[in-house]
């Protein structure tokens, strides 16, 4: 577990039905475009880790996840 | 989603050039026999011979992505598990021809190729992926493996007419009788893909190119080519109004040497529909080479070329192409779905003079990398690169005026 470690969200795209649940959870990494899909804008910082885990859990679809890098 | 014609068909008909490697001597015909009588029987190195062998060449990828091959069979013979093996024949690039032209001639260099992994690596199957828009290569290839006698057992699949019937995710949809659409990768294929298990995919060009090396040797295979890059290539040459060339070019081949004199001078795109636009002085200084092309920001991809005439505007000609992209949108991804319409509707108003180019720069920075498959990434490369290398015909559509003089349409 080192400090270096950069969390990622990225949606499964044929999933998303693209209503925004997790722009409401996290407006700090979640855009929504013109047709209402999320835009990721960055890297999951460490402060906004549970919120990120929080709106993987709330995606209706299942269509967020969670991905690190080492 | 309305079909759209594709500015360039799917060929009814191609000219294949006999060619130095692959396309040797293709006039005595595609069957076992003659291939036989030709490279004799195939041998079977195993995996670290075979890797050896493939490293020493440097083949990678020919379906677009150009990937080293070796890297891709090293790690699908990692697992603990039968790697499955996949022959990407699907060629769902109407631009493109040369895996129909080997299925139609060379099927197997093809066969050879997969047989020889196949037995290095255990594998019990090998599936073929047949483009559902092309019914001869589908007869072809069906006949080629009804005269071979292999352990590996031949599985035969026919896909749909998409566009992105041939993405690898798509494929492997397909063998497992799903949808021949893409779906979200979270891991390569050859780590987790058919089933779950190692798969190791490759294009139709790839597995010949790795049957005739196991077959000539690496010596007789790197004696065409240039040094950094041993062997040869396919390139489908396409001209409006003629029928699509199949030609086989040693690597460092001048593309002046490549290209027929008569279409000297033009404007070409390379590598396809989500390739990139070049003009005669890109072109002209360059080589037939995936290494100096890669630098030079014009990738090969799968080998296809599309000369325009001299009366073709490639503004014309982009928005064309990008229309008939964005209704082969599986339709799976938001993004895709919804972006690529508006992105064509806004290239297709700088095209009549209607509206400026920012928002079509804007639609495309929406769309790219947001998606299952590569598609929107690669409608955007070609948006890009007509602004980036035919920036003056651009500006001048956007105030009704063509430099090329074409009349609508393309
Ligand atoms: S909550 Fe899930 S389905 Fe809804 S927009 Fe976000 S990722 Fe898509
Ligand atoms: S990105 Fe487009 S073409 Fe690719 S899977 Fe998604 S909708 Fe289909």
């Amino acid at each position: 577990m080192s400090r270096r470690r950069v969390h990622q969200l990225k949606v499964d795209w044929p999933n998303c039905t693209g209503r925004g649940v997790c722009h409401g959870v996290l407006p700090e990494l979640i855009d929504l475009d013109p047709w209402g899909y999320p835009i990721i804008t960055g890297p999951v910082t460490e402060e906004l880790l549970p919120l990120a885990r929080e709106a993987v859990r709330m995606c209706p679809q299942l269509a967020l996840r969670l991905t690190s890098t080492p | 989603m309305n079909a759209v014609a594709s500015p360039i068909p799917v060929p009814v008909q191609i000219e294949v050039q006999p060619g130095p490697g692959l396309l040797a001597d293709v006039g005595s015909g595609p069957s076992l026999a003659a291939h036989r009588s030709r490279y004799g029987v195939l041998s079977t190195p195993d995996l670290s011979a075979l890797l050896s062998l493939i490293e020493g060449a440097g083949i990678r990828g020919r379906g677009g992505a150009a990937f080293p091959f070796a890297t891709k069979l090293r790690l699908s013979a990692s697992g603990r598990v039968r790697p499955y093996l996949v022959i990407n024949l699907s060629e769902s690039e109407p631009a493109s021809a040369k895996d129909a032209a080997l299925a139609l001639t060379r099927p197997h260099l093809v066969l050879d190729g997969a047989a020889a992994t196949a037995a290095a690596l255990g594998a019990k199957e090998a599936h073929l992926a047949l483009p559902g828009k092309r019914p001869e290569v589908v007869t072809a290839v069906r006949r080629a493996v009804a005269e071979r006698e292999d352990r590996v057992r031949w599985v035969t699949h026919v896909g749909d007419a998409r566009f992105v019937a041939g993405q690898s995710r798509a494929v492997l949809e397909l063998l497992a009788g799903r949808p021949n659409k893409p779906v979200t990768a979270w891991d390569p294929e050859a780590k987790s893909g058919h089933k779950g298990r190692p798969t190791l995919l490759s294009n139709a060009e790839t597995w010949a190119q790795v049957g005739r090396l196991v077959l000539v040797g690496a010596q007789a295979y790197a004696a065409t080519g240039s040094g950094g890059e041993p062997g040869t290539t396919l390139l489908t040459l396409n001209r409006t109004g003629t029928v699509p060339r199949v030609i086989e070019v040693a690597f460092g081949t001048p593309w002046s040497a490549a290209l027929p004199p008569a279409w000297h001078g033009g404007r070409y795109l390379i590598g396809g529909f989500h390739g990139v636009w070049a003009d005669w002085t890109m072109l002209d200084s360059l080589r037939v080479s995936a290494n100096d092309m890669r630098a030079a920001n014009l990738p090969l991809g799968a080998g296809a070329v599309w000369a325009l005439h001299e009366d073709q505007c490639p503004v014309v000609a982009t928005s064309e192409v990008v229309g008939y992209l964005a209704a082969e949108s599986s339709g799976r991804c938001g993004p895709c779905l919804n972006g690529l319409p508006a992105l064509a509707a806004a290239l297709h108003g700088v095209r009549t003079g209607a509206a400026g180019p920012t928002e079509v720069g804007r639609l495309a920075r929406l769309v790219a990398g947001r998606g299952a498959c590569a598609h929107p990434d690669g409608t955007v490369r070609l948006v890009d690169s007509l602004f980036r290398t035919f920036a003056a015909e651009v500006h001048a559509h956007t105030s009704r005026v063509c430099l090329v003089g074409q009349r609508e349409p393309v």
